[in-house]
């Protein structure tokens, strides 16, 4: 062992270059690894130690009634059932309301709390993460703190139903269930004066918070859908929202999960890329070492010393490094921590994780020491003779690939040809690493243009269908809004877009959100429907495709639905990937509706002309229609608000990317050219004797790259521009899509596949640069 | 004063009945390495004059400088002091593209290990040099047709690759690869030393016989049977040129000839 | 290329099995597409009153009858016409609500019909395939390995009967190219062995040859001139023994002359050799030892002598010298020392070479010193006339003219145009050897 020691040390001065390129993409790729591991393994078990630690409910209800036979109902009703373990009900505010945030604004359903009651439930209590100085005034949840506008100490205006109130911040807070705006409610906590203040303005109805804890948190759902079916049958007409364990459990990790998805995805690629060229570079560099390895066979060393000679040089510094990268990885975490948290809501306290560093090892150590046995494999067949006559030299009968005397093309470009076409090995890596660059690229040029340029293609796919505004009306006034519009000058477009609970009727009694229009096809984003069409005749129905999968429902299919009392059957004629309720979403014609009733508001989209300021147009409307006008949303601001966190994510992530791609096509370069120099040195020294200068044996060598970078890149470039789509959409699965109809920016990924080529062209002829060095007289006196 | 150099001075009329053209000239010519500290002066101001012509030998023992001597004439090497003129350019003042040109124009080389590429086939090795100067392909083709007939390369070896030939096919390949540009001057070193006897001897024959035609060889040899084929031997010892000898006035084969260069290097301590 | 086919192979196979698990595994018997039936239904309802402007927009063939079972619409001729039919052709009949019947046509015979064709055709393509693989592999094996294999046999038979100008003909795609050309290889040893056999016999002969004639010349010539000064004393004995009494007297006083002769050239040579011995005991115990030196050093050596700064130094000619740097160092210092003692005006630096070496002309303008005193100046304790008020052993030129022999250079010291011309001769190495073989 120790004399493998020796060898190894001795191997490793030798190369000193190319072992630190190899250990700079060492680094690299376990710290991304590693990222990569924690992220997905870990993250996401954060909310359960949360939701733990807070003990909060698996089932959460807020019903706008404060009334105590109610309370005393459902009281008697949990107490009574067997799947409850813990639940608490409390006082609350329960409204519709939005607030301005990150230059949008956030609309949602607010449970507004008292701060000590809030701080004290046995279940489903808050924890307050940040506190500022103001005495007293409204605590946010977490995921708003923003520096900018919201921060401790700064006003915050509300809009609660029709009324617009001020509050002071006074810090944040961190619930599990209603901490954001994807749990379907918002909880707000006031300082106990300011509660009771609004409380007396009567802006919005007294309520009841419910929360529940349930043995099986798997049936959350079902609870849920239970237990508003039980109060909804002994109190028709009541209003109430609610949750489950299940729906906030991914809906507060969508975000974070395309987020990881892509860090991942950096991840893996920059890994798959660096095992590949350290693989390559490993089996090379024993290769051109037979010489000295028949040597210490000549001299008495074991094929088995030689090679633990090797696996300890080799795998030795690939689990030195990675050890070094999964400490990078620790010190990456923090920002991207942060980016998250902007996401989840949810502080995410660091910590070791040994299982991902683990496997981090295991697989940078395991490519390591495989591509040395592959390559050690040759050691032990060679005889030291032979080995030490420079390999066996068998008769070959190589191709001559571009026969100068026939082709037509310029000399330089004839020789670099000849060089690509020798190097296999060298093309495959080149290959390998372009491929995988070109889905980056891809991806880069896709999130460009459909999240930073154009935000549309995004929020459609995530929300389904975006219009400017939305104004819902009772019934009664529909007639005079649908008159109202058509009249309106900056109106384009006016159509019924409405959403009504409907429950599955088999034996779950699922609850999904039936989206109704008039006519499908006035709707803006067709694209909503995937496969099979929109729903055109009364009893058809397009239904959300992950329902369908859970359900095992076909298009064709005949389904059961129940709304206002009355069953009604439907054909499923679709399948959506609408992902507001999380797949549980299906879309019906009015028609189709009222076959089971008849609405009693109705929420029109209506698309306004570029420029026309939407929130006076909806005071326009409300002053005309009066009491009747239920909500208007701003629905462009509602966007902006999200949207703009997403466009800044995606920028750094763009940035990260092609950052990355720079660095990765640099070093896979830089470890290419020289094992092409250290294997051509030869050849070159005779060049150059010959009266070929420098600068043309640069060009020519960086040239020798460019076929397998030009094709690898373009053959990538188009298979991946075609399957960036689905790819996606395979990894965007969880939040209920199945197609993604993101543009694909042809211009820009040209541009950037050029901008790639021409970056690695110059890459090379620097690094090929060392050809300055290659005197020929050197090698004719070295021999 | 012990005044000037000792030259064996052989030379006859040969060269100044007809004033032969210089081709090539260094005034002291001088390279040092250093090694371990130490300044090694390999060459020591050797003035020399080659002429246009000349089939020059440059014999010597080994260590003698005969290569580093080689290597600074043909531009592949640059030396540490002294001036190397080619007709009016300054050799020995041009960077490494300038010598890297004048070496692809003016010279041809002839190694002793055959430097082939072994990735190219032999047609391809002989045109990758002469792609280099020259842009007319059906007329490099031709040349080099008509020079691997006068090695006698067989056409099917053309396609051949460089470790399917034989040591002196390839040596002959070698030769026409430094002639391909019609080089003001062939350098060979050692040309025959990786060879057997009887390859080599043809290796000599055809260097002899593109002397005959007019070209100018510069050989470095320690074998006297190569030095023989030249008609002007120059004896390098410690750095420096000992002693010349003209054989131009004999006939090739001759035992005056013969005679004539067992003396000379006799005298200069062979 | 064994891999590649073993590949393809496996390909093709998998290829095969992909296929006939497709046509194994296909439903010819698909579901009744429900949303277009709804969608014929919905479209006949809305259509009933002028059915001649329907429409079909599904992909369903399809015929409407009334109450009373009369074709309203068929989307195509051929079609079941009437419920008997339909039924007898498993197709869907259905109510258009109120109005009539429409019969949508079963249509799976006719797709039935085209997956068995298709099924059909992708095994047939399959075989064809395969069976051109075979072709293929079949020709390859012949070419790469049937006919090298006669060729080897036709070249093994030219091998025995002697006859080895024939080489074997090789092909860069044979499987055996190795093997064969180690076959060629054989064949070319073999005739280079004999060829080399033929003349390293030749060879030997000449050099005999020559070698007889190299010794046989100058044992010839002192043969001929023993014999010659054999007969001569002969003869002189002879001829004059009649002749005069001394004769023979005079023979032997030849010979002894002869002899004389011998003795005294050895005496010489090692009168010489004291001569040279004794002169090497008299040097001075100053050792001087030569290196070679680029001639750029000079620049230092002299700035640092002309510590006044008198003289301009001209650019010096690149060449390498033959000196000791320290010794010259001092040779210099005491020229310039000289010249600041004796001259004290500007001095002039030339450089030239020529000779073999490189000459250092320093030349002041203090008007020089008579000419008589000239060959005296070098000599120990010699001291010129205008120097007796200045200090001074006389010693200065003397070590320098020492040392410059030494270094087998030289320093000559004469009158220039205004003053003292003193010229150091700095041997170029490599002119050195020369004059040590002179020597």
């Amino acid at each position: 062992m120790r004399k493998s020691f020796l060898i190894a040390f001795f191997n490793l001065r030798r190369a000193r270059s190319q072992t630190a390129a190899i250990i700079v993409l060492l680094f690299l790729a376990s710290a991304m690894l590693n990222l990569w591991l924690m992220l997905s393994m870990d993250y996401k078990k954060n909310f359960d130690r949360y939701h733990e630690k807070l003990n909060a409910e698996h089932v959460t209800l807020a019903v706008s009634s404060a009334d105590e036979g109610l309370r005393d109902f459902i009281a008697e009703t949990l107490e009574k059932d067997s799947r409850v373990t813990e639940y608490d009900l409390d006082d609350a505010l329960n409204m519709v309301g939005s607030f301005g945030y990150n230059g949008g604004e956030i609309n949602t359903q607010f449970v507004i709390l008292e701060k000590e009651a809030a701080l004290n439930r046995p279940v489903g209590r808050i924890e307050i993460l940040e506190e500022g100085e103001a005495a007293g005034g409204l605590y946010l949840p977490m995921l708003y703190k923003n520096d900018g506008d919201l921060a401790p100490d700064q006003t915050i205006t509300l809009k609660i139903g029709s009324a617009e109130v001020d509050y002071p911040v006074c810090g944040f807070f961190n619930s599990i269930m209603a901490g954001s705006h994807n749990c379907s409610m918002c909880a707000l906590v006031l300082t106990p004066e300011y509660y009771e203040e609004l409380e007396e303005q009567e802006v919005a109805p007294a309520s009841t918070l419910v929360s529940v804890r349930i043995r099986e948190k798997e049936e959350s759902e079902e609870f849920e859908t239970w237990l508003k079916n039980v109060i909804a049958g002994r109190y028709p007409g009541l209003q109430a929202v609610s949750n489950s364990y299940s729906l906030v459990s991914s809906s507060r990790y969508i975000s974070q999960m395309i987020c990881s998805g892509i860090v991942s995805a950096m991840a893996f690629f920059v890994t798959v890329i660096a095992m590949v060229v350290i693989a390559s570079n490993v089996i090379n560099d024993i290769q051109e070492n037979m010489r000295s390895l028949g040597v210490m066979k000549a001299i008495g060393y074991t094929s088995r010393q030689i090679e633990a000679s090797l696996q300890l040089q080799f795998a030795g510094i690939a689990l030195a490094t990675a050890a070094a990268g999964i400490g990078l990885s620790y010190i990456l975490f923090p920002a991207v921590n942060a980016m998250m948290i902007t996401q989840t809501g949810i502080p995410y306290a660091m910590h070791f994780l040994p299982l991902p560093s683990g496997i981090t090892l295991g697989i940078v150590g395991g490519t390591v020491s495989l591509a040395v046995r592959l390559s050690s494999g040759r050691i032990r067949k060679i005889d030291p003779i032979a080995a030490l006559r420079q390999g066996v030299m068998t008769h070959s009968f190589k191709q001559n690939h571009i026969p100068l005397e026939k082709t037509n093309m310029p000399l330089q470009l004839a020789l670099a040809l000849k060089t690509t076409c020798s190097g296999v090995k060298q093309n495959i890596t080149v290959c390998i690493t372009m491929l995988v660059l070109s889905l980056v690229v891809v991806f880069a040029g896709l999130m460009v243009e459909n999240v930073i340029v154009d935000m549309e293609p995004f929020i459609n796919l995530i929300v389904g269908e975006t219009a400017d505004s939305c104004i819902n009306v009772n019934t009664e006034a529909e007639e005079k809004l649908l008159s109202l519009m058509e009249a309106h000058p900056s109106v384009e477009k006016a159509y019924l877009f409405h959403s009504e609970t409907v429950a599955h009727k088999d034996e779950e009694g699922n609850l999904l959100i039936a989206t109704i229009s008039e006519d499908f096809s006035r709707i803006n984003n067709q694209n909503i429907c995937f496969q099979g069409r929109l729903p055109l005749y009364e009893n058809e129905i397009a239904v959300g495709a992950k329902y369908a999968g859970e359900k095992n429902l076909k298009i064709g299919d005949e389904i059961t639905l129940t709304a206002k009392g009355r069953d009604a059957d439907y054909i499923i004629c679709g399948f959506t990937q609408m992902s507001n309720n999380l797949g549980k979403d299906c879309l019906l014609t009015r028609s189709g509706f009222q076959r089971m009733g008849n609405l009693d508001n109705v929420s029109y989209y209506i698309n306004v002309a570029d420029g026309a300021d939407v929130d006076a147009f909806q005071n326009e409307i409300g002053g005309q229609l009066g009491g009747n006008v239920n909500a208007s949303v701003n629905i462009s601001s509602v966007v902006n608000g999200s949207a703009s966190v997403y466009v800044s994510l995606m920028a750094i992530i763009v940035a990260a990317v092609l950052c990355l791609s720079g660095i990765i096509i640099v070093f896979v370069l830089y470890l290419l050219v020289r094992t092409l120099l250290n294997g051509k040195k030869r050849d070159y020294g005779i060049l150059k004797a010959l009266g070929f200068s420098t600068g043309q044996l640069v060009v020519q060598t960086a040239m020798s790259f460019m076929p397998t970078v030009i094709c690898s890149a373009a053959v990538g470039l188009t298979v991946c521009a075609g399957i960036i789509n689905p790819l996606t959409a395979l990894f965007l699965g969880g939040i209920g899509i199945v197609k993604c109809t993101f543009t694909v920016p042809v211009g820009f990924i040209a541009a950037a596949g050029m901008g790639v080529v021409l970056f690695a062209f110059g890459t090379a002829c620097l690094l090929s640069l060392r050809i300055r060095r290659i005197v020929p007289v050197t090698l004719l006196a070295g021999e | 004063m012990h005044g000037g150099r000792y030259y064996s001075r052989c030379r006859k009329a040969g060269n100044t009945l007809f004033m032969k053209k210089v081709l090539l000239q260094t005034e002291a010519l001088s390279k040092s390495f250093s090694s371990g500290g130490a300044m090694q002066h390999v060459l020591r101001n050797i003035d020399l004059q080659l002429y246009e012509g000349d089939f020059t030998v440059i014999m010597g023992a080994s260590g003698a400088g005969k290569s580093t001597l080689l290597y600074a004439l043909s531009g592949m090497d640059t030396p540490s002091l002294g001036k190397i003129t080619f007709g009016t350019d300054v050799i020995s003042d041009m960077d490494s593209d300038g010598l890297a040109v004048f070496r692809r124009r003016n010279c041809g080389f002839v190694f002793q290990q055959i430097y082939l590429i072994d990735s190219m086939s032999v047609m391809d090795n002989v045109l990758a040099a002469g792609l280099l100067v020259n842009r007319d392909k059906k007329e490099l083709i031709r040349r080099a047709k008509e020079l691997f007939a006068a090695v006698d390369i067989e056409e099917e070896a053309w396609r051949k690759f460089p470790a399917q030939l034989s040591g002196g096919e390839a040596q002959r390949v070698g030769i026409v690869r430094a002639l391909i540009n019609s080089p003001r001057i062939l350098f060979a070193d050692e040309p025959t030393g990786a060879l057997n006897s009887q390859t080599g001897l043809d290796v000599l024959d055809t260097l002899t016989g593109f002397n005959g035609r007019g070209q100018s060889v510069v050989m470095v040899t320690h074998d006297m049977r190569s030095a023989r084929r030249g008609n002007r031997i120059l004896y390098l010892k410690d750095g420096t040129v000992l002693g010349e000898c003209d054989l131009g006035p004999y006939v090739h084969g001759a035992r005056a000839r013969h005679e004539k260069l067992t003396g000379f290097l006799a005298e200069m301590g062979w | 290329m064994r891999k590649q086919f073993c590949l393809f192979l496996l390909l093709l196979f998998v290829a095969e099995l992909a296929v006939l698990w497709h046509f194994a595994m296909q439903d010819y018997d698909e579901v009744q597409d429900a949303v277009a039936v709804n969608e014929v239904i919905h479209t006949l309802q809305d259509d009933w009153r002028n059915l001649e402007t329907h429409r079909n927009r599904t992909a369903l063939d399809y015929v409407v009858l009334d109450g009373g079972g009369a074709v309203l619409f068929r989307t195509k001729p051929g079609l079941s016409e009437s419920i008997h039919q339909a039924i007898l052709h498993r197709d869907t009949i259905l109510d258009v609500p109120g109005e009539g019947k429409v019969l949508i046509y079963n249509d799976a015979a006719g797709k039935q019909q085209a997956g068995r064709q298709a099924a059909v055709a992708g095994l047939g393509i399959l075989i064809a395939v395969q069976t051109g693989a075979c072709l293929v592999y079949y020709f390859y094996l012949e070419r790469n390995v049937i006919r090298p294999f006669r060729q080897l046999k036709d070249f093994a038979g030219r091998i025995a009967e002697g006859n080895l100008d024939i080489p074997l003909k090789m092909d860069r795609f044979n499987l055996f190219g190795a093997f064969t050309e180690s076959f060629d290889i054989m064949r070319a040893e073999l005739k280079r062995a004999r060829r080399a056999e033929a003349q390293a016999n030749a060879a030997k002969k000449e050099l005999v040859a020559e070698l007889s004639h190299d010794i046989k010349t100058p044992i010839a010539s002192i043969q001929a001139a023993a014999e010659v000064g054999a007969a001569l004393a002969q003869r002189v004995g002879r001829d004059s023994g009649a002749a005069l009494e001394q004769g023979r007297p005079m023979a032997a006083g030849i010979r002894e002359n002869y002899l004389q002769i011998i003795r005294k050239a050895e005496q010489i040579n090692t009168l010489v050799s004291n001569l040279f011995t004794a002169a090497l005991e008299e040097m001075e115990q100053l050792s001087v030892t030569p290196i070679d030196m680029p001639s750029g050093e000079l620049r230092e050596l002299l700035e640092s002598a002309d510590y006044l700064h008198r003289a301009m130094i001209p650019d010096i000619p690149e060449c390498l010298l033959y000196a000791d740097r320290l010794r010259l160092q001092q040779v210099f210092d005491n020229l310039f020392a000289n010249s600041y003692k004796y001259a004290n005006t500007e001095i002039e630096i030339r450089l030239r070479t020529g000779d073999g070496c490189l000459a250092v002309e320093i030349v002041d303008q203090g008007g020089g010193i008579g000419e008589e005193e000239l060959p005296l100046l070098k000599e120990k304790f010699k001291r010129g006339k205008n120097t007796e008020k200045i200090e001074g052993a006389g010693l200065g030129l003397y070590i320098s003219d020492y040392f410059m022999r030494a270094m087998q250079g030289a320093l000559v010291v004469e009158n220039g145009g205004k003053g003292l011309k003193v010229t150091v001769m700095i041997l170029l190495s490599g002119y050195r050897s020369g004059a040590e073989t002179a020597r």
